[in-house]
């Protein structure tokens, strides 16, 4: 059977279970989908095992990585967390009452594109649609085959109706057909690239149907020059290290760059800082392999930056064994290219000028120690948090400054008499 | 200076005359392929441009000292520190005094776009390398003195005076053209009239063709000539050389479409079309081996006076024999700039030559997994 033709029978088996999936009322979904999560951030939850073990193979993630990423990235994702976005959201179960004068609906069907190696976007993927009773196909990145199957798994043991209302359905990406097919859905939901978001949201007939674009976001730190010295630098510098080396810094929450607001000595005893933290993370969660074109970039950007120091720019760099960490610090606000695989480039800036810079750029995250407010306010982030905190989003985190419930469903109001 | 004109070939320092003259006599031999009978003599050269480099180039002293590098310390020509290419965007790398700069070639790029420069005091070498490669790699069997008809899918070099590749086909077909060649880029624009009124003509005297162009030119004539439903039985022996990708264009096609393209449209087959694979940035150039080595795998091959070396990113030391590394050039005609250059570009070692695999991708300023994802997903 062809990829088109798998998607469109798991699209027409889709809208039969969701008639199924319907006829349990929000609060008992809610409940399981509660209970599944519980089972999934508990200590010794059998699901984080399996996905340690497996996942290190596809993502190339070390199993410390992963095992460490899972146990922060998870704990935010309880069942009483999941209660409290619906309650935030739509009001509490009853929102999805369709006699209530208004309400909100799910679609018949929900497909989501997704990409990256990182299992925690699964996770909200799969659970966003069906706490609006909504069933979901999807079709999982290139990295990580595991993470949505596996949640299947652990939907259909809780409540097989559950189960019947989630169909994985991988295909290439040139695939045409399929992808037509996948976007028949009544919202359809992608993540990549700008272009490939574009590409997919080109193909949502629009009328009666929902397209959400994740596209292309990064996050940045933001360091004031109070938390550049003493006990508050160490602290500002582990808690960065932290964000960059969880996921290896292929998030759009992993910090690209240290923007420091403060003089090049500011800068450079936060780059020894971030070294030294890199470093000891290092000993602890090694960063995972990477294909020679990732090593190339970081070994190409390495080189650039000691040659902008030969040619007499205020450019230093630091570095660990092979290509596993880099820090490079330099002066201005200017985005230069990220490597990714854990690089940081550190920056030291002034308050005027990071300000001008941040306008307008697609900023997913920051991570602030003593920066001033204003500028926070001023950037386009729909997260901010403290260093070490930017892999640790809560579920109810409005991506892209979206809600998480609200986007995938439809406001109804009802003002004739019943 | 004009292709094909007489280049001075030193400045006024010693040194660097000496050092010319002994690359220069190098490249007027005839030509072999780099092998172990030339280490010793390209070590020993290698390592006196390094020296002069080193003193003569502040930017490069201060890299190679930052990596504690210093022509006392390097003993073999393989642990000459190697500047990135994107350096020449940077910075301008003489080894010679800015004043007596003769001739600027950029690479293409945007208005907007920062591009990088070989600055040069001579041409000499820059001409004296680039005619042997192209002989033996696009017209291997042409006779001493005799004369090819060759077609140039692009500007004249007084039309694109910073365009390397304008003033090596322009020294091309001076040295080697015959009365029927010239280029088919005039005013900016691709002549098509004009070269399928050449090809015609080639086609009616029985002369076989070099075809020469950008990749992109090459789409450009394809899809002229299919909108004028043309097709062309160029002569046996006829020849295409392409080179160059597709940047900042609006059309890309893979290399075996192109090729495709090529033997549908002019009738020469695919074993007859040669990539070249060259940068502003280097003083020479390489070809694949097919016309030269029919037969055989193709690959890259670069004449003696170069090395190349396909480096592990991680280690930094010569990648495994086949696997996947950074492709790093180590080329005796930059006397006036840099020897050893990084690339950009990936490759891997192939019986006794090389294969290009790609570019790096662009790392744009981004922090999304995506960008991983698209570039690995099958």
């Amino acid at each position: 059977m062809s990829a088109r033709a798998q998607v469109q029978e798991a699209l027409a088996r889709l809208r039969e279970a969701g008639a199924e999936l319907r006829a349990r009322s929000p609060a008992q979904v809610h409940a399981a989908l509660a209970d599944v999560l519980d089972a999934w951030r508990a200590p010794d939850s059998p699901w984080q095992a399996e996905l340690v073990e497996r996942l290190p193979a596809c993502t190339g993630f070390s199993p410390e990585t992963v095992r460490r990423g899972l146990v922060l990235g998870l704990a935010p994702y309880s069942g009483e967390a999941l209660h409290a976005l619906v309650r935030s959201e739509l009001g509490g179960p009853e929102g999805l009452d369709p006699r209530a004068a208004a309400s909100w609906r799910g679609f018949p069907v929900t497909a989501t594109v997704l990409a990256g190696a990182i299992p925690l976007p699964a996770v909200t993927a799969v659970i966003a649609p069906l706490a609006l009773r909504s069933p979901v196909l999807v079709k999982p990145s290139a990295h990580d085959p595991v993470t949505a199957p596996l949640l299947a798994r652990a939907l259909a043991e809780r409540m097989p109706e559950l189960g019947e209302c989630v169909a994985i359905v991988d295909f290439r990406r040139d695939d045409a057909g399929a992808l037509d097919a996948l976007c028949e859905a009544d919202c359809v939901v992608a993540t990549g690239s700008d272009a490939t978001v574009a590409a997919i949201g080109a193909r949502v007939v629009s009328g009666t149907r929902r397209f959400v674009g994740h596209g292309h976001r990064f996050s940045l730190a933001l360091i004031g020059d109070a938390a550049t010295s003493g006990a508050e630098v160490l602290r500002a510098a582990r808690g960065v290290a932290l964000d960059v080396a969880l996921w290896d810094q292929l998030g759009c929450l992993s910090p690209v760059a240290a923007y420091v607001l403060g003089d090049r000595r500011a800068a450079e005893r936060f780059a020894d800082a971030l070294a030294s933290a890199l470093t000891a993370l290092e000993h602890r969660m090694p960063r995972g392999r990477i294909e020679p074109e990732a090593a190339a970039a970081i070994a190409r950007e390495r080189a650039e930056a000691e040659m902008r120091a030969a040619a007499g720019e205020a450019v230093s760099l630091r570095a660990g064994p092979g290509t596993s960490w880099t820090v490079v610090c330099e002066a201005g606000a200017a985005l230069r290219p990220a490597p990714l695989h854990r690089f940081v480039r550190v920056q030291a800036v002034g308050e005027a000028e990071l300000a001008a810079a941040l306008r307008g750029a697609p900023l997913a995250g920051v991570a602030a120690c003593a920066a001033p407010g204003a500028l926070l306010l001023e950037c386009e982030a729909s997260r901010v948090c403290a260093p070490g905190r930017l892999q640790t989003p809560p579920l109810a985190w409005p991506r892209g400054g979206l809600g998480v419930l609200t986007s995938l469903a439809r406001r109804v109001s009802v003002e004739i008499d019943r | 200076m004009r292709p094909g004109e007489r280049a001075t070939c030193s400045g006024p320092d010693p040194a660097r005359a000496e050092l010319d003259a002994r690359v220069l006599a190098w490249m007027r031999e005839p030509l072999t392929e780099a092998g172990s009978a030339d280490d010793a003599r390209f070590d020993a050269l290698a390592r006196a441009v390094f020296a002069f480099q080193f003193a003569h180039c502040e930017p490069y002293r201060r890299f190679c000292t930052g990596r504690g590098c210093t022509p006392d310390t390097v003993e073999h020509w393989r642990a000459i520190p190697a500047v990135p290419a994107g350096a020449f965007k940077e910075l301008a790398l003489r080894s010679f005094p800015a004043a007596r700069e003769a001739h600027v070639f950029r690479t293409s790029g945007t208005a907007t776009e920062r591009r990088g420069a070989l600055h040069l005091d001579t041409l000499a070498l820059y001409e004296a390398s680039l005619l042997p490669s192209f002989r033996r790699g696009v017209l291997p069997e042409l006779a001493p003195g005799a004369r090819a008809r060759l077609r140039i899918l692009a500007p004249a070099p007084v039309e694109a005076p910073d365009s390397s590749l304008s003033h090596m086909f322009g020294v091309a077909l001076a040295a080697l053209g015959d009365a029927g060649s010239g280029f088919d880029v005039r005013g900016g624009a691709f002549d098509a009239a004009g070269l399928l009124a050449a090809l015609e003509r080639a086609c009616a005297e029985g002369v076989p063709v070099a075809l020469c162009g950008t990749a992109f030119a090459f789409v450009h004539l394809l899809d002229d000539l299919a909108g004028r439903g043309a097709r062309l039985a160029l002569p046996a022996g006829s020849r295409a050389m392409e080179t160059g990708g597709f940047k900042g264009r609006s059309r890309e096609l893979p290399r075996a479409t192109l090729y495709g393209g090529i033997e549908d449209a002019l009738g020469v087959p695919g074993e007859w079309i040669v990539n070249q694979y060259g940068m502003t940035e280097l003083g020479s150039q390489f070809y694949d081996s097919v016309l030269c080595r029919p037969g055989e795998p193709r690959r890259k091959l670069g004449p003696p006076w170069v090395r190349v070396r396909v480096i592990d990113p991680e280690t930094g030391e010569d990648a495994a024999p086949g696997a996947l590394g950074v492709i790093r050039i180590h080329d005796l005609a930059n006397t006036g700039s840099v020897a050893a250059i990084e690339t950009a570009d990936l490759g891997r070692t192939l019986a006794g030559g090389f294969e290009v695999v790609g570019r790096e991708p662009g790392a744009e300023a981004r922090g999304c997994s995506i960008a991983a994802d698209e570039m690995l997903a099958p």
